[in-house]
């Protein structure tokens, strides 16, 4: 591989191609040994269908010299993904969403003669407000008889975790950051209550799976009757089996921390107001290309920047606060905003093989401009960060910066320093400004109308190196 | 014996697929392969009835019905 070509750490499982950068732009190597399955995907119209419905990412074959010419087949150009999502950032919505455009991909490559040779929640991303597969070498051509290779991670990756947040706790998608290939069957099994014994989906796709992989170690047993026969028909009905199962998941946002948020804010409606003007102004001076809008709650300041076409990511911790704006996305078909679950005190770390598989937060950075609305106070006061350190911070997530003031006089404020002894002598306007002017040139700042908050416009210095 | 379990699972196993599909998921695929085919079978031959009777099943939610 030469200077310019960068393989990606993430792509080294599948010996058929991966994915490179050349001169900062990515790319696909196709290796010959996957030339037929390819021709395949092409000439059978799959790929066409599947890309009109916004299911597969497009791409172009390109004249390009491979990173691997000894292998290669050729070189594609996908469609540009600009900003990376996995899974344990997923609300409940957003991964029902994901398996169900898995499992309608497969089945739709079944018409074809292909069928998919993996299930990875990690191979699909949102853009567009649409659940879109970016691995175009997923398909396999499908011979009849044989079982679903990727049915096993299909449970993992979705139906467990789905089943767990509905039928468990919402909170343990977190499974998925501690387990890459998904959550492991048997512990699902036992994690589930009893109950969903009762529904046959469950029972045979979870449990009875998971009891089966702990006594497959010796499958002589079985193998008496000789090798076993799938028909497409049964093919057909395992997924559609999946699919009724997944479809009849549900879980309704309700009884976390933010769910009414705006219900209970100390803000009038012409302090609202005034903050709306200010950020929509800052959000058109700034030009941003990507917004990350942190703490964002049900996304209601984020779609300042998104109804202008800018992409915006809308972090909250709150799985009932990120439902509630993804079910906004799809009732409202909202192309430019993707709402994650996001832990601000510790964000998603780097996974998977030698820590880079999987980027983490911070990797992903910087965005061309941050919100952090209403947001200082919890991670200054409820995380003991101290004013500098939370400079730093802002510093690595945004070139722009706008960020609201919430001084301890505040009663959100108060209500969080009731229950504690107050240690945060320094937690002030000015020691702020003071700590935020080392790394940021304060371009604007605005006491919002009848609150005691302000609102700063800030842009990144350049770093000294 | 092992030789035995070997030509079990490359007798089930698409060819050379990447990912270990596992021995106790593909044994359950072929268990749940009798009940769901039927299934699909039933289900294809009463829609094929109800058509007769002019009668378009719209339970589907395909892609394919996006065009």
């Amino acid at each position: 591989m030469t200077k310019n070509n960068i393989r990606s750490t993430a792509s080294f499982r599948d010996p058929n191609g991966f994915i490179f950068k050349q001169n900062g732009v990515l790319y696909r190597q196709i290796n010959q040994s996957y030339a037929s399955e390819y021709a395949l995907l092409m000439e059978s119209g799959l790929y066409a269908k599947l890309t009109k419905a916004g299911s597969l990412i497009s791409h172009e074959e390109v004249d390009i010299p491979p990173a691997e010419p000894v292998h290669s087949f050729k070189v594609i150009k996908p469609g540009y993904m600009p900003f990376i999502s996995y899974p344990y950032e997923w609300s409940f919505g957003l991964l029902k969403e994901a398996a169900r455009t898995t499992l309608s991909i497969q089945k739709r490559a079944l018409k074809a003669g292909m069928v998919l040779k993996d299930a990875s929640a990690y191979n699909i991303q949102f853009a567009k407000g649409r659940a879109t597969l970016i691995d175009s070498l997923s398909f396999d051509i499908y011979h009849e008889g044989k079982p679903w290779v990727a049915y096993r991670q299909f449970c993992q990756h979705f139906l467990a975790p789905l089943a767990l947040m509905a039928h468990t706790d919402i909170r343990l998608n977190q499974l998925l950051r501690a387990y890459i290939d998904g959550i492991p069957l048997d512990l699902a099994s036992r994690l589930l209550p009893f109950r969903t014994r009762l529904n046959f989906g469950l029972l045979t796709h979870i449990h009875l799976h998971a009891h089966l992989q702990s006594q497959s170690t010796n499958p002589v047993e079985r193998s008496k009757k000789g090798p076993g026969w799938m028909s497409r028909q049964a093919m057909q009905g395992l997924i559609e089996s999946l699919e009724s199962t997944v479809k009849k998941l549900n879980w309704k946002p309700a009884g976390t921390e933010w769910g009414n948020y705006y219900q209970i804010t100390n803000y009038s409606d012409a302090a609202f107001q005034h903050k709306r003007d200010l950020i929509d102004k800052w959000v058109s001076r700034t030009e941003p290309k990507q917004v990350w809008d942190l703490g964002a709650n049900d996304g209601t300041f984020s779609r300042l920047a998104s109804d202008k076409g800018v992409l915006t990511i809308s972090f909250d911790i709150d799985p009932a606060a990120v439902e509630q704006n993804y079910q906004r996305v799809k009732s409202e078909n909202e192309q430019n905003i993707v709402p994650l679950i996001l832990d601000l005190t510790n964000p998603s770390p780097a996974i998977g093989w030698h820590n880079r598989e999987r980027e983490s937060f911070i990797e992903r950075a910087p965005a061309d401009l941050a919100l952090a609305l209403a947001l200082i106070h919890h991670l200054a006061i409820s995380n003991n960060v101290p004013l500098p350190q939370l400079t730093d911070f802002f510093a690595n997530v945004g070139k722009w910066l706008v960020i609201e003031f919430v001084p301890k006089s505040d009663s959100q404020v108060q209500k969080l320093l009731a229950s504690r002894k107050d240690i945060f002598p320094n937690y002030t306007r000015d020691a702020f400004e003071g700590a935020f002017t080392k790394r940021f040139k304060i371009h604007e700042k605005v006491a919002v109308r009848e609150s005691e908050r302000f609102l700063y416009l800030m842009e990144r210095k350049a770093v000294d190196l | 014996m092992i030789i035995f379990a070997s030509h079990l699972l490359s007798g089930l196993a698409a060819p050379e697929p990447y990912l270990d599909p596992g021995s106790g998921s593909i044994l359950l695929q072929l268990i749940l392969a009798a009940i769901l085919g039927v299934g699909v079978i039933l289900r294809t031959q009463w829609s094929r009835i109800k058509s007769l009777f002019g009668r378009k099943d719209s339970s589907d939610e395909d892609i394919d019905d996006e065009e």
